[in-house]
């Protein structure tokens, strides 16, 4: 393992040394009224962190896109500014008798993430463990999804927390790396089976169910009890996720067709069984009719993306927080897209979007130069996952669907959704490197 | 007036911000679109197949260790020279096996070969939908199919 040079994600990281320290001095000045840069610890450790893995990925010889990081971090910068932003003592940890604010807390989750990503990029190289041992993955993700259920602890209505000690995470956003790991293995092992398959339902041609019913059976219990521990947000992702990799390994309309019925069907049972799942639905449709309590956050964030406008109010200029609290509650997570239109505006929240857009782009092209069927599948899985999950929020935010909890990678406050992002991008780093350094090896043969 | 000044450096400021963030932007689309060219290139050069078959074990020249061999359709797999996969092993029988092109997959079929055919390690008796990635095994000869 020898070192190499990345020189075109060096060059993207560079503009980021003004960017990060720029905004926090911006933000600090538009807030106090005095010329003073303020505090630039957590700039000054984003951007070294950043860097830092970029030297990690060097020195372990990665050979793997060189866009991914750099979209990473440019994606995150945004993020960290708007968190550093905002009154620190809202969220936080108060570990070990160390009180962290808000921006701090992210930025050792960061330092947490990145180090995942190198690790898996630099060092993870057969994922045979991932591949052969997927029925084990599987289960240990139901089984952390279920004691997640009955031991977890509630916040704002959802089950979703476990907590050691002082830390808490969230298991649902391991389970979406897991789940996709054994789609992507399951399919891979089947897709010429499912994909020549002709039985015959009427107008549609249904899947031989015996090859898919081990598939489908995980994917149900799983959904039912991410239901039931009403994450809804997550549900859809997991649906959107399941069909899209449905879709790419046979290339079948029918059964993503199949599946968006019965995703209908479940949505309507869903929504005249579950009282929170009503309101979330009645919300979106008028928020207005209870603009001060239940569809209070909706219409604040409506506001906030009005008073945006095309070019924003100005960094650091958004609504000041309301006698000590934010105008919308959940601001750091899940409408962290409405704060960043606000301040930037429609062109900043565009920049934004577009950045993830060129994440999802080098991740279908790290699937497309993919070797073997399971890097692949899994190369396209991780890759919508992101993709599928900026789009449910940045759409809940702006009132295209319903809202539903789930945070925006890369920019949300929040350990376990950061942790899981680093995750993903690591496995493309290490898929990447593998058809990079395969292609090499074939140029070279006789 | 220092209240007038602030303002206007602050906006200057902010609008610095969303500049770099697009001169950012900008970078990262240069760096998508000669991806893009480069690719067209290889493609162009390469007319990339349907796939093709990596030399992965091989005990003689024919084929080589090492080698790529480009795949048609239909390719016929055996020790008799005219086959379009000629393989030079003496555990290897005259019309050996057929890999083909179908639909959207690959198939490796038997040809009432004396030693049989391999895939994964595991004889086959009838023809069998193969993925890429997947390890074939005909004689003493090992080779994994690949897009």
């Amino acid at each position: 393992m020898h070192a190499v040079s990345r020189p075109l994600e060096l060059r993207l990281l560079l503009p980021l040394v003004i960017l990060v320290p720029l905004g926090f001095a911006v933000t600090h000045i538009a807030q106090t009224g005095v010329l003073d840069p303020g505090p630039m610890g957590v700039a000054v450790g984003y951007v070294g962190l950043m860097l830092g893995a970029h030297l990690a990925l060097r020195l372990l010889g990665n050979q793997g896109d060189q866009l991914l990081l750099p979209c990473v971090a440019t994606i995150g910068a945004i993020g960290i500014i708007m968190l550093n932003r905002l009154p620190q003592d809202l969220l936080g940890t108060d570990a070990f008798g160390v009180q962290f604010g808000m921006a701090t807390t992210q930025l050792l989750w960061f330092a947490i993430g990145l180090s995942a990503m190198v690790l898996l990029a630099g060092r993870f190289r057969d994922d045979g463990i991932l591949r052969h041992y997927k029925y084990t993955w599987a289960l240990a993700g139901t089984l952390l999804l279920v004691i997640t259920f009955l031991f977890g602890r509630e916040v704002n209505g959802a089950r979703l927390w476990i907590f050691l000690g002082p830390i808490g995470f969230q298991p649902g956003e391991a389970i979406k790396v897991v789940l996709v790991i054994f789609i992507a293995a399951y399919l891979a092992e089947k897709r010429t089976l499912l994909a020549d398959a002709s039985a015959r339902f009427g107008p549609l041609k249904i899947p031989p169910l015996p090859y898919l019913l081990p598939m489908i059976a995980i994917f149900v219990i799983v959904m039912l009890v991410v239901v039931v521990s009403r994450d809804l947000g997550t549900a859809l992702l997991f649906m959107g996720i399941f069909l899209t990799m449905l879709f790419v390994a046979t290339g079948r309309r029918s059964y993503v067709l199949l599946g968006m019925l019965l995703f209908i069907a479940g949505s309507y049972v869903a929504y005249n069984l579950f009282g929170h799942v009503r309101v979330r639905v009645d919300n979106w449709i008028d928020p207005f009719a209870d603009p001060s309590d239940r569809g209070y956050q909706t219409v604040q964030a409506l506001y906030a993306f009005g008073r945006g406008g095309l070019f924003g109010e100005g960094l650091g200029q958004g609504l000041p927080t309301i006698s000590g609290r934010l105008p919308i509650p959940a601001l750091p997570t899940d409408f962290i897209f409405a704060a960043v239109a606000e301040e930037l505006g429609l062109i900043g929240a565009f920049a934004l979007l577009a950045l993830v857009m060129c994440l999802v782009f080098r991740g279908l092209r790290t699937a497309m130069l993919a070797r073997d069927d399971f890097s692949a599948m899994l190369a396209v899985g991780l890759t919508v996952s992101l993709g599928l999950q900026t789009l449910i929020i940045a759409a809940g935010n702006v009132k295209l669907v319903p809202l539903t909890g789930i945070t925006f990678p890369f920019v949300s406050y929040g350990g376990s959704s950061l942790l899981a992002c680093f995750v993903v991008v690591g496995l493309l780093l290490a898929i990447s490197h593998r058809s990079v350094v395969d292609a090499q090896i074939e140029g070279r043969g006789p | 007036m220092t209240g007038e000044v602030l303002r206007i450096l602050l906006l200057v400021l902010q609008l610095g911000f969303l500049a770099l963030l697009y001169l950012i932007l900008v970078g990262f689309s240069r760096a998508l679109l000669r991806d893009l060219r480069s690719a067209e290139v290889t493609q162009m050069a390469s007319q990339s197949g349907i796939g093709k078959l990596q030399v992965v074990e091989s005990i003689g020249d024919e084929p080589a260790l090492g080698t790529t061999i480009a795949l048609g359709p239909i390719n016929s797999m055996g020790r008799n020279v005219n086959s379009t996969i000629f393989i030079d092993d003496d555990f290897v029988s005259g019309t050996h096996a057929m890999l083909t092109f179908r639909g959207r997959s690959w198939f490796i079929e038997d040809q009432g070969s004396t030693n049989g055919t391999y895939v994964n390690g595991h004889r086959i008796d009838r023809p069998v939908a193969l993925s890429f990635g997947d390890e074939l095994t005909i004689g003493r000869v090992r080779m994994r199919l690949e897009r």
